[in-house]
């Protein structure tokens, strides 16, 4: 069940109008509404199901140990029986075909072929999510950051909450959990903020970033051979709207169904390409993904605390991994190793700076202020462009494609046959939006929450049969369901 | 934005001895939001089925087969032509086609409408400065 559907209006409006009938009973709430997240996940494949009900339940159970056991060794084992056990899951059906057939490339190369146990494993919808979830819980029991919870039902309903499901936020345990223990509201912010941020996320996804797709992004990917430069180059600023508006389409839906059912998750998505430094972009980017990965891989690798070699090292070793929790191929991997890589080239060269050229604490004057305008609009250019980069191979099927795609950066001669004034629009609307104030989302739903109901669902059908109106046929499904 | 959603929170810890009153006010104001919120839901869906009838009828011709599914279909078909009859699609129907029309655009009709916007500027000034002179004269 896709958000931008009917199916899912239909599902929301009976989830919404059943779950805060039943506020004064919080108990069956957290039932239904578990219930109803199970149904929201078995609507792909019921199969799936068990495994969702397998993760928690070692999970639960890895909570209640911990609660119970005082030796520190023991509570080490529990944690990382547990992680194991999730990693395990997630490696078996992400992973198992990837490595199989990079084994039998390997051994193929060294003249030592096997006939090896290769499966058709499909993979389960949202698994990445929820296991990334699952280890929030265990490693934040295991820190004290959250009590270890008694209920099986509200470990459920954290790992398993339908908004964030299949494509996050990834929310943490520590911020979720005591809202379940919490009786909810629905306060007139949580309509306003819900309100704006559904419709700001249908449209992201079903105009912005349906139409890049289908237009520019997917036939300029499918030959880059067969295009000029020009369309490469937009091909790939394409892209990158692409999946913003996308994920940050998807995020926003999320957040705010989350929002119209009384609960608050974090932000995902924060105006990443309005970024000076790759190290910013990623506190804009995916945030509760690279706040997961600095928390929970960074952290524990000894961050910034050991010196600067390992500093270097794992912020390597962390970009490495997230770029292999998103997908198990080669262009994945390199993807992350990139910007573990640069992440690390631009600390190094930061600190250089600082140390030749250490920053004037005086007052500067306006010839200063120029200049630091205008190094922050070359950050800010210089990292967009290497993001960009990054994201021909996140989107190649292949190293041949991303590489086809590159060489083709020297035909300039060529006549464009995707660039046409309508793509052109919609990327220099959706880079505009990276530039609006930062409270621009804040205003909207501080004019929307006071709004009272006719006016609202005047406002809300409105914006939903206009987006309708305007979008492709069709619903593509998200990026991010991939992962 | 979501700021917004830490404030409330913070203005509903309140004193211990203000929280029975505070929760019975929280309770009275979460059911007034809800009410609006389905009373907006509700209007939502009309506003839907009513201008947006073509997607329903998409939907449903989607479903299998079958003497439910063929009886939602044949609904719709006839709730799709009513609302066209009425007029009711239309305003979708020209949307769809502006934006179509711009889909359609190349730069050459840019460059076209770039060219005779500046003319008429250029003209509007030349009038302009024209009717300036003529009244000082």
């Amino acid at each position: 069940m896709l958000f931008p559907t009917i199916e899912f209006g239909i599902f929301f409006l009976v989830v919404f109008t059943a779950s805060w009938a039943m506020r004064a009973v919080p108990e069956l709430r957290k039932l239904f509404l578990l219930g109803a997240s199970y149904f929201f996940y078995g609507w792909w494949d019921w199969r799936f199901l068990g495994l969702l009900f397998v993760s928690t339940l070692i999970n639960y159970l890895a909570g209640l140990a911990l609660a119970r056991s005082q030796r520190e060794g023991l509570r080490k084992f529990i944690v990382g029986v547990a992680v194991v056990a999730g990693l395990a899951i997630l490696g078996f059906f992400k992973y198992y075909g990837f490595f199989l057939t990079s084994l039998a490339v390997l051994l193929e190369t060294a003249g030592l072929e096997r006939d090896l146990p290769f499966m058709q494993v499909i993979l389960p919808v949202g698994i990445s999510f929820f296991t990334f979830q699952g280890i929030s819980y265990v490693v934040d029991v295991y820190r004290g950051h959250v009590r270890a919870e008694r209920s099986l039902p509200n470990v459920m309903l954290y790992i398993s909450f339908f908004p964030q499901l299949v494509a996050g936020p990834i929310v943490r345990a520590a911020d979720f959990l005591p809202q379940l223990h919490k009786t909810v509201s629905l306060t007139r912010a949580h309509i306003g903020v819900g309100v704006v941020l559904i419709l700001s996320g249908l449209l992201k996804k079903m105009v912005v970033a349906n139409y890049l797709a289908t237009e520019l992004v997917d036939p300029v990917f499918f030959d880059p051979t067969a295009v000029g430069a020009l369309d490469l180059l937009i091909g790939i600023y394409g892209y990158a709207i692409q999946i913003y508006c996308d994920f940050s389409g998807y995020s926003d839906i999320a957040i705010g169904v989350a929002a119209l059912l009384g609960y608050r998750f974090l932000e995902n998505f924060d105006q990443p390409y309005r970024a000076s430094s790759l190290q910013d972009f990623w506190r804009r980017w995916h945030i509760s993904l690279s706040t997961w990965l600095r928390d929970y891989l960074y952290v524990p690798l000894g961050g910034n605390r050991h010196g600067e070699a390992k500093t270097y090292r794992n912020l390597f070793l962390t970009m490495f991994l997230g770029g292999i929790w998103h997908g198990a191929a080669w262009t994945f991997v390199f993807w992350g190793a990139f910007h573990g890589t640069m992440l690390a080239v631009e600390r190094y060269a930061r600190r250089q700076i600082e140390f030749f050229a250490p920053a004037s604490t005086a007052p500067g004057g306006i010839m200063s202020a120029l200049g630091n305008g205008t190094q922050h609009l070359v950050g800010i250019v210089w990292t967009f462009h290497l993001v960009c980069f990054a994201w021909i191979f996140f989107r190649a099927d292949s190293f041949a494609t991303a590489a086809s795609y590159l060489a083709g950066f020297v035909r300039w001669g060529e006549a464009s046959q995707y660039v046409t004034p309508f793509m052109v629009g919609l990327i220099a609307i959706a880079m505009l939006f990276q530039f609006t104030p930062r409270h621009l989302g804040r205003w909207l739903a501080r004019g929307v929450q006071h709004l009272p109901g006719p006016l609202l669902g005047l406002l809300l059908g409105g914006g939903i049969w206009l987006i309708w109106a305007i979008a492709p046929e069709g619903v593509a499904p998200f990026i991010y369901f991939q992962f | 934005m979501l700021d917004l959603l830490h404030e409330i929170e913070r203005e509903l810890g309140g004193h211990p001895e203000e929280l029975n009153e505070a929760e019975r006010l929280d309770a009275l104001e979460s059911r007034r939001n809800v009410m609006r919120m389905l009373q907006a839901l509700a209007l939502t869906s009309l506003f839907l089925l009513v201008f947006s009838s073509e997607r329903l009828l998409t939907w449903v011709n989607g479903f299998e087969v079958g003497p439910v599914q063929d009886a939602v279909v044949s609904a719709s078909t006839a709730w799709h032509d009513a609302m066209s009859e009425a007029g009711l699609t239309g305003p979708a129907r020209s949307m769809r086609g502006e934006v179509d029309e711009f889909r359609a655009t190349d730069w050459a009709e840019i460059r076209h409408l770039i060219e005779r916007e500046s003319t008429r500027t250029r003209e509007g000034v030349r009038l302009l400065r024209g009717a300036v002179s003529d009244r000082q004269g």
